[in-house]
């Protein structure tokens, strides 16, 4: 029997399987697909604005934040840590502080925590430094990403575009290609030795983070080791080669502990018949022949908002949530849902799931939907995650304090 | 001030403009033409897509159904690879009004519009995605025409017969002397110097800037602004055009243009060409009318909607309100005659089917005007040598031609399949930062994911090209207006569009975030 | 436009596809399942050939359907575009591959001496040059007898001739099990029958997935027609059919309708009632099966989920029973896809990029130092075992000697 099934892999759902796993628990995850780590930038955006601890009283009660609690958040990212170092990844970082790390596009990003690679840009200034780019690589422009960084103060010393052994020559690469040209011990040699002239006197180099997808701390040593480079990594168009791997990390770790994954169906919530509508018996998978039946003891939904499918949106206004359709907090005028600008207030980024102090979605009159039934991070209302920066910092205290929750 | 002095001066680079430049040009008339934005920023830029077979007017507007008949024919060999030979279907589905069909194929038939009555079964298996409960169904000659390969054309074959043509040049004020116009003073938009441009005769072929132009002459011209609001499917549901077969009204046509289809169109008054809203009550139509087309559209992904203006001769018998009945045929005013002012034409309305036509009348009136014995050259005239593919045909041949595999690397736009290199050309040749101005020659960021990747790579292009170009090589303007035309359908699956739109551009890009509000 | 070519709609170029792909990973012969899926679609135009011709590096492994998350059915869309790009010039290799079963009805009473010719170096090498067989792939031995002739007390025409409908389970064996590895049905049926099923072997034909993979959408559809006809009654009846063949069950449930385009109710209820094994075990004998007395097995083996297992969107149902046998030391293959995809690695021009998919999962199993693979389907057992040398057993022949099943 589960005793935990969640639903979604996202960063919020599979570090609640890893979590509620490495607990003891019986966990199933299913998810139509994988989430959104392969598409971001790879980074633990928690408050981009600064402190979360001084924000935290002036957020509004609904906030996911004000659910879930800053020791949930502190406690999840000690968690992570523990799930990601088999895979030999680490997190830089803190809480008290942000690290402001260059974008593709020569902005500096404010974050908490980076895998170290990425982390290594903060303070930028701090040392002369070189940036980079792989021959013909289109989702990474070294014009974009220096000609800003100059008028913020922090230029690049100078500029290089180094080539790469081993990538495609019969279609385009995508970042996954030279991450794995350099996973391959021999390619990555070869392709050292060509850097190796090219980089005689400089000390720190910046890269697009290409730099191993399931061998990246041995390709950071080797390229310290041969080349003698601090090097920094910083995020390229999707897929996100720092995302990937932190899910790689996570799908292992929670594999490990015993949580099964299934990847494929759409699912929809079912409601026990014995319990007077109170408790959720599990979900219903469409999966490849018809309808499974999963049951469990507790329901995780870890769905995400509109763009992974945990939030329905319509043209007539409604907005449902995908699984239970549970009640979802949001406005039914859709002229109303979206800025004129897209770096403006977009109404429909804090459309979700209420949920009380135990995650639990709530029903109008402020009691729980379902009992056993949790929701954790994009599914949850009251939060422009965008806008705060604040997306993967409620993933991880929402998932933190579900999974406590449950298994309480 | 630097100057020059010309034969004609033509206001307004859209088909209007552009048709008249090369009339005057192929009759030996110095010509300079120049227009406030890139070509086709106007009307031309923002309609349909549809070569008229003329049906749409047979029975409501006789005179412009015929012209259009004979110009379909015309157009077809001058601009051949601007065109998509889709043919054109009127279908009648059980809502509509069941006597209508017969009237509408006297008339075709009486007004030259070649038309032909097919059995619904084969319109069927033509168009599968149709109404299943069509009653009737005709053929047509309706085509679908590329509105800014065919103003490439114009303008190069403008310019290949010694015309000039000026885009990024706005009229700044008419040049009034002895009480006839005697041409214009111009301010460049790059570089901001004024030039002034002498003509002994100015045509006025603003479209829907064409009032503010006559206004410069202290005249008031009896023009009425519809806004057309229209929008594209993410793929192509029909390939024919098909059109309700019906008294015209809003959102009865839908036409494939390229890789997407074109459902439209409203008709609106509005007050003036700028700041075009979409409102939803316009998007719920459309797509209400699209389902008595393809009853399967509300499970079809919408792209993006935009407006056009219609520039419309509002009769002084014609009430003020609305614009849908207003005459859909051009309107030539000769001021001389009309108000005492010599040295200026305008011209307006029509549709983009017949600007030749429209221009041959221009021209003919101009050259008596000039005092110039010429006969219009432009319905011989190809407007490009040898046989071109249209563009869609020309990415087919790429995509299935084995040796190139595919189109090898090098491809930035790939919902649009455009290359590296077609990017440094136009990048390169072009005059301004305006990525805009690119998506218009190349379709940059016109497919399903909106620039939301070709973006980035084309502003990275730019930059590393173009001396000249901003920090961000024009990046964020071309994300804001890509935004901008998607917001109208912002529910389901564009509204994901839109989120990852905006977490690329926010989150890892860091553009800024601006103090704004929805709505 | 077919419904997976519709499901185009829903694509936001996200790449999650691309970076999933096992074959884009080790070739750039291959675009990735979205260039040539969901973006290749919206040129494709009824009645004109395929575009892109790079769509017949796609293996067809379903990868990318399964991992995108907005329900682009990109497998699917490129199974149909590789269909209409072969149109008219399949090779007569591809058309003999196709057909397993008329090879089997040939092949199998001339083994042993086909196989010994099979085996001959020389004559793969001709089998090559003419023919454009891989001469290194694997070609699996043919059995003597067949299942059907050994089991023939189970055969069944219609469910009226079944005794026990309530408990009875009707096996779908598929041309593997029939013509070359009938023991391992017979141990399949043994561990079905140990847990109180009876299984009868009902009309049936080849699933046609061969036949669909490699273009010959007509005649899978055929075939496909062919076993709705004569297992629909069964389902109907209440008695599920039940496979060890990944890759058929899947053709059984989702391709005929999906891919295939086949509509209608028996269509529709051989899909609900079609299972794999282990799925079975765990949806429809669960409490039996928990009750069990698993014995040991010792071994330290590399467990390998076949890629079409997974498109099944059930998860992996033989884990946790793996897992719960005594001193079985098992490990999860990390691979996505074997690299065999069906017939994809017998053939010649795609052989090397079909070893090359499979490497990682091959370094794996040496890495680990495994006794044996575990895998469910037969192409992969077959496949792995011969790049590895490691012996492959469906997981049901571990489950019957943790039964203690002679």
């Amino acid at each position: 029997m589960t005793d935990v099934l969640i639903v979604g892999a996202g960063l919020a759902g599979l570090f609640a399987a890893a979590l509620a796993a490495r607990r003891g628990a019986a966990v199933t995850l299913i998810t139509q697909g994988r989430g959104g780590l392969g598409i971001g930038h790879g980074c633990i955006d928690i408050w981009s604005a600064g402190v979360l601890e001084r924000a935290l009283p002036h957020l509004p009660d609904n906030h996911p934040y004000r659910r879930a609690t800053i020791s949930s958040l502190r406690s999840a990212l000690t968690q992570l840590d523990g799930m990601l170092s088999p895979s030999g990844l680490r997190l830089s970082g803190s809480l008290a502080r942000n690290l402001r790390l260059p974008t593709p596009a020569g902005q500096l990003h404010p974050t908490a925590f980076a895998l170290t690679a990425q982390a290594q840009a903060d303070p930028l200034t701090g040392e002369d430094f070189t940036l980079a780019t792989i021959d013909a690589f289109r989702d990474f422009s070294l014009a974009l990403a220096s000609h800003n960084l100059r008028q913020l103060g922090a230029p690049p010393a100078s500029l290089l575009e180094l080539p790469m052994v081993g990538l495609p020559t019969r279609r385009d690469a995508y970042s996954t290609d030279l991450a794995r040209c350099l996973d391959d011990s021999s390619l990555r040699a070869e392709t050292f030795r060509a850097w190796k002239p090219r980089v005689l006197g400089i000390r720190r180099l910046g890269l697009p983070a290409v730099l191993g997808l399931q061998s990246h701390p041995v390709v950071m040593a080797d390229l310290e080791d041969r080349l003698g480079l601090q090097v920094f990594e910083i995020p390229t168009l999707p897929p996100s080669v720092p995302g990937l791997r932190i899910e790689a990390a996570l799908r292992a770790d929670a594999q490990r502990h015993g949580a099964l994954i299934i990847e494929g169906p759409h699912v929809i919530g079912r409601v026990s018949g014995a319990s007077n509508g109170k408790r959720a018996a599990g979900v219903v998978a469409h999966t490849a022949g018809g309808p499974h039946v999963y049951n469990a003891d507790r329901v995780l939904l870890a769905t995400g908002g509109v763009l992974h499918g945990g939030l329905v949106t319509l043209p007539t206004g409604r907005v449902q949530e995908s699984v239970f359709d549970l009640p979802v907090v949001h406005n039914t005028q859709r002229q109303t849902w979206t800025s004129p600008q897209i770096g403006g207030r977009q109404a429909y980024a804090t459309f979700g799931v209420a949920v009380d102090h135990q995650m639990r979605p709530r029903a109008l009159d402020g009691g729980p939907v379902l009992e056993n039934l949790y929701a954790a991070g994009g599914l949850l209302a009251g939060a422009d995650r965008t806008r705060e920066g604040s997306r993967q910092g409620i993933d991880l205290a929402t998932a933190y304090r579900a999974v406590e929750a449950a298994l309480a | 001030m630097p100057g020059l002095s010309t034969q004609l001066l033509v206001i307004g680079g859209g088909a209007t403009g552009l048709g008249i430049a090369l009339d005057a040009v192929l009759r030996g008339i110095k010509t300079v033409l120049v227009d406030k934005s890139d070509l086709g920023q106007g009307t031309s830029g923002r309609y349909h897509g549809l070569l008229h077979s003329g049906g749409r007017y047979v029975i409501s507007d006789p005179v412009s159904a015929a012209d259009c008949a004979r110009e379909n024919r015309v157009l077809r060999k001058l601009a051949p690879s601007a065109i998509e030979d889709t043919g054109g279907l009127f279908v009648s589905v059980p809502t509509d009004p069941q006597d209508f069909p017969d009237r509408w194929l006297a008339a075709c038939h009486a007004n030259g519009v070649p038309a032909q009555e097919i059995s619904p079964k084969s319109a069927l298996k033509r168009e599968p995605l149709l109404n299943p409960r069509i009653t009737r169904a005709f053929a047509v000659q309706d085509a679908s025409l590329d509105s800014f390969d065919l103003l490439h054309l114009l303008s190069a074959a403008v310019q290949s017969h010694g015309g000039q043509v000026w885009p990024r040049c706005r009229v700044e004020s008419l040049m009034l002397e002895d009480g006839r116009v005697t041409g214009a003073v111009v301010r460049s938009l790059i570089g901001d110097d004024l030039i002034v441009v002498g003509a002994e005769l100015t045509i006025n072929a603003a479209g829907p800037w064409a009032g503010a132009i006559a206004d410069l002459a202290g005249l008031q011209i009896p023009i009425a602004l519809g806004k057309g609001t229209m929008l594209a499917m993410a793929t192509r549901l029909v390939n024919t055009v098909v059109n309700r077969c019906k008294p015209p009204a809003d959102g009865d046509i839908f036409v494939p243009v390229g890789t997407v289809s074109v459902l439209g169109t409203t008709d609106v008054l509005v007050r003036d060409a700028e700041s075009l809203s979409i409102d939803p009550w316009e998007i719920d139509l459309l797509l209400a009318e699209g389902e008595l087309l393809v009853p399967t559209l509300p499970t079809h992904r919408p792209l993006r909607a935009w407006a056009g203006v219609r520039p419309l001769y509002r009769p002084p018998t014609q009430s003020a309100q609305e614009t849908r009945t207003l005459p859909r045929a051009h309107t030539l005013l000769d001021h001389q005659a009309l108000h005492g002012l010599p040295g200026m034409i305008s011209v307006f309305g029509g549709k983009l089917t017949t600007y030749r036509l429209m221009a041959e009348q221009a021209i003919d009136l101009a050259c008596q005007h000039l005092h110039v014995q010429s006969a219009c050259l432009t319905a011989q005239t190809p407007l490009e040598a040898g046989t071109s593919l249209h563009y869609l045909a020309r990415r087919h041949a790429r995509l299935e031609d084995p040796a190139h595999h595919r189109f090898s690397a090098d491809v930035v736009c790939e919902c649009e399949l455009i290359t590296r290199s077609d990017l440094e050309h136009a990048i390169t040749q072009a005059a301004s930062d305006d990525l805009d101005d690119i998506r218009r020659d190349l379709r940059l960021g016109m497919g399903p994911c909106q620039a939301a990747f070709c973006g980035y790579r084309a502003a990275g292009l730019a930059r590393s090209l173009a001396t000249q170009a901003p920090v961000d090589g024009g990046l964020a303007p071309f994300l804001a207006e890509r935004w901008r035309g998607i917001r109208p359908l912002g529910w389901g699956q564009m509204l994901r569009q839109l989120e990852l739109s905006r977490r690329f551009s926010q989150e890892l890009l860091g553009l800024p975030t601006v103090e704004e509000d929805s709505a | 436009m077919t419904a997976p070519g519709l499901s185009a709609d829903l694509c936001l170029k996200c790449n999650i596809c691309t970076a999933a792909c096992p074959v884009a990973a080790v070739t750039d012969l291959f675009p990735g399942p979205k260039a040539v899926g969901p973006q290749a679609e919206r040129y494709r135009q009824p009645g004109a050939g395929s575009v892109d011709a790079s769509v017949t590096w796609c293996s067809g492994c379903g990868t990318c359907t399964r991992v995108c998350p907005h329900g682009v059915q990109v497998a699917e869309m490129n199974i149909l575009a590789k269909a209409q790009a072969a149109r008219g010039h399949i090779p007569l290799r591809d058309q003999f591959m196709s057909r397993p079963e008329w090879l089997g009805r040939f092949g199998s009473p001339l083994a042993p001496l086909a196989n010994f010719a099979l085996s001959q170096p020389l004559l793969r090498l001709a089998l090559e040059r003419l023919l454009g067989i891989a001469r290194h792939a694997p070609m699996p031995p043919f059995s003597h007898t067949t299942l059907r002739r050994r089991q023939r007390a189970r055969l069944v025409r219609t469910p009226e001739q079944v005794a026990r409908a309530a408990t009875t389970v009707a096996f779908y064996h598929g041309c593997s099990a029939n013509y070359y590895e009938p023991q391992l049905a017979e141990t399949a049926i043994a561990v079905l029958e140990h847990l109180g099923c009876s299984v009868i072997i009902p009309p049936q034909v080849c699933c046609g997935l061969p036949l669909q993979s490699n273009g010959l959408l007509r005649a899978a559809r055929l075939q496909a027609r062919s076993n709705i006809r004569s297992l629909s009654p069964f389902a109907k009846a209440g008695i599920p059919i039940v496979g060890t063949s990944t890759s058929c069950t899947l053709s059984l449930k989702h391709d005929y309708q999906n891919i295939l385009g086949l509509e209608g109710e028996d269509a529709a209820v051989l899909a609900e009632s079609t299972f794999d094994i282990f799925e079975f075990l765990a949806f429809r004998l669960r409490s039996t099966l928990d009750q069990a007395i698993l014995h040991e097995v010792t071994a330290r083996a590399l467990y390998h989920p076949p890629c079409q297992l997974k498109s099944h969107f059930m998860g992996l149902p033989a884990l946790p029973v793996l897992r719960r046998i005594p001193e079985l030391d098992l490990h999860l293959s990390e691979a996505e896809c074997c690299g065999i995809a069906g017939t994809y690695g017998l053939k010649k021009e795609k052989y090397r990029v079909a070893r090359d998919v499979g490497e990682g999962l091959f370094a794996q199993a040496r890495r680990l130092n495994v006794d044996c693979i575990i895998t469910d389907s037969e192409t992969c057992r077959w496949w792995i075992a011969r790049h590895t040398a490691l012996p492959a057993f469906h997981p049901v022949q571990i489950l019957a000697q943790s039964l203690r099943l002679s």
